[in-house]
């Protein structure tokens, strides 16, 4: 064979290979950039209402919890009602109902939207709970955000005590203050729940990440903020306990 | 197209390379010049298989066509590139050399002469024609080894960072996992088709050169007619 023909062929094959890692990356690209359209799309309107909102609210009632702050717990409690319907038509409607749904009914969603988003910023102390809760409550304890009980040995379904609030709220306003979202997730939709444990010291000594946004590097900002935040400070003597393990919710919309 | 924009894990593939680690990504280079090389080896010796297969059946077509081995030298004109064509040169320059030195007639001695001359140009054809072919056997042999190298230093990795960050959770060891199997995937991915293309053209180049065999017997037969 003479020499030329051999690197034409090394040509071609090289223009071959190219293609075909080409073709191998470009559909699964599509399919998960869909995928974040769609989610944006209807979650934005479905899954806050729904997921954070609704659950919030819900798990609120049930437990009524007398010592939250005044003006925070008497409007969640107002909200759930008017949140919820919309939200569960949504979830059976097809994207053209939703499309008709929005256009009519859209400053009031809106308006709500809004009005959810201040709770949440209230609100984003987020879920302190204990293994035991976490396992019982499922999803619904983390996930929504609902206030459930530290000390995983006690667990059970007893409400916050006033210095555990303060304190979980105080170490939420430090690892918020530390937090800089990465600047091309920021707008995106994204939710990261992140269990520590807390020994009495401060120390953490534990880091799960209970749920990924799917986005590597926003994960990584949080991780990379709660090692910088560490020691927190010490648990108070007055809670009598030798570790603690909270739960955080960590949502672009938190910074601004 | 920014690389860091890509989503790790629900990106394709490209962005699972991107985001693997530097052993494995001089790995998967390794592999993907092998399976370049491997594959422009296949296309040339696909065209050069076809070709001399071709030339064998012209060959065939003239020597039955001609009673003698001079009407055939006359009918059957090539290149030089030509394997057969070759054949017929080699056996041509010994005859002509012998009938310089003694006369014009062939002696049943000189026969021998002629066949080992024709052996030598089988052999010499044979060799060329399975240049490069061993290559596709080192790829069909090497790349899932390397591959699978990658593929362990990833593991390696991922444990490492599950020390590192103290959780087993799956969502932090599996990312590690997915990333260092794709080196696994791509020394396959290169090894597989060297190993088909590879027993192909051995299988080719074993005709062709038992199709010269014959080439050069027959020509035998014409010389002594």
């Amino acid at each position: 064979m003479r020499e030329e023909a051999w690197y034409r062929m090394l040509v071609i094959s090289c223009v071959i290979h190219i293609f075909v890692i080409a073709a191998f990356s470009i559909p699964f690209k599509k399919t998960s950039k869909r995928f974040d359209v769609l989610s944006s799309y209807s979650v934005n309107l479905v899954g806050q209402l729904g997921g954070s909102g609704g659950a919030i609210g819900a798990g609120q009632a049930e437990k009524g919890l007398p010592e939250k702050p005044a003006p925070v717990a008497p409007a969640r409690a107002k909200r759930p009602a008017p949140i919820k319907k919309p939200a569960k038509e949504e979830v059976s409607l097809s994207k053209k109902k939703v499309a008709a749904r929005e256009k009519t009914t859209k400053e009031e969603l809106s308006r709500l939207e809004e009005r959810i988003r201040d709770m949440k910023k209230k609100a984003d102390y987020l879920d302190v709970s204990g293994t035991k809760t976490a396992a019982a409550g499922g999803r619904g304890g983390t996930g929504a955000g609902a206030p459930g009980l530290p000390f995983g040995s006690e667990g059970g379904g007893k409400p916050l005590d006033p210095a555990t609030q303060k304190y979980i709220l105080d170490i939420w306003d430090k690892v918020k203050s530390a937090w800089g979202v990465p600047g091309m997730t920021y707008k995106k939709d994204l939710e990261t729940i992140v269990i520590i444990r807390i020994r009495k010291d401060g120390r953490i000594v534990d880091i799960n990440i209970e749920k990924r946004s799917g986005n590597r590097i926003y994960d990584e900002s949080i991780l990379r903020v709660l090692r910088a935040v560490d020691p927190l400070p010490p648990i108070p003597a007055s809670l009598n306990t030798d570790s603690m393990e909270l739960g955080f919710r960590f949502l672009p919309g938190d910074l601004s | 197209m920014s690389f860091s924009s890509l989503n790790a894990y629900s990106g394709g593939l490209f962005s699972l390379i991107y985001s693997a680690g530097p052993v494995a990504k001089a790995v998967m280079l390794i592999l993907l010049i092998f399976s370049i090389v491997s594959w422009a080896i296949m296309f040339v010796k696909f065209r050069q298989y076809g070709r001399t297969e071709r030339e064998g059946e012209r060959f065939f077509r003239a020597a039955r066509e001609a009673d003698s081995f001079k009407k055939l030298i006359t009918i059957y004109r090539d290149s030089p590139e030509n394997s057969f064509y070759r054949l017929i040169l080699a056996c041509y320059k010994e005859i002509t050399k012998r009938q310089k030195e003694n006369n014009p007639d062939i002696r049943p001695e000189t026969i021998p002469i002629i066949e080992n001359a024709m052996k030598i140009t089988i052999s010499e054809e044979s060799t060329r024609l399975e240049r490069r072919l061993s290559f596709l056997a080192t790829t069909a042999n090497a790349s899932p080894f390397i591959g699978l190298f990658g593929t362990v230093w990833g593991i390696m990795d991922s444990f490492r960072e599950i020390g590192v960050r103290g959780t087993t959770s799956l969502a932090v060891v599996a990312p590690g996992i997915s990333e260092a199997l794709i080196a696994t995937a791509m020394g396959l991915a290169a090894a597989i088709p060297a190993v088909l293309a590879y027993n192909y053209f051995s299988g080719r180049l074993k005709r062709i050169v038992s199709r010269m065999e014959n080439a050069s017997l027959y020509l035998i037969n014409l010389i002594g007619k």
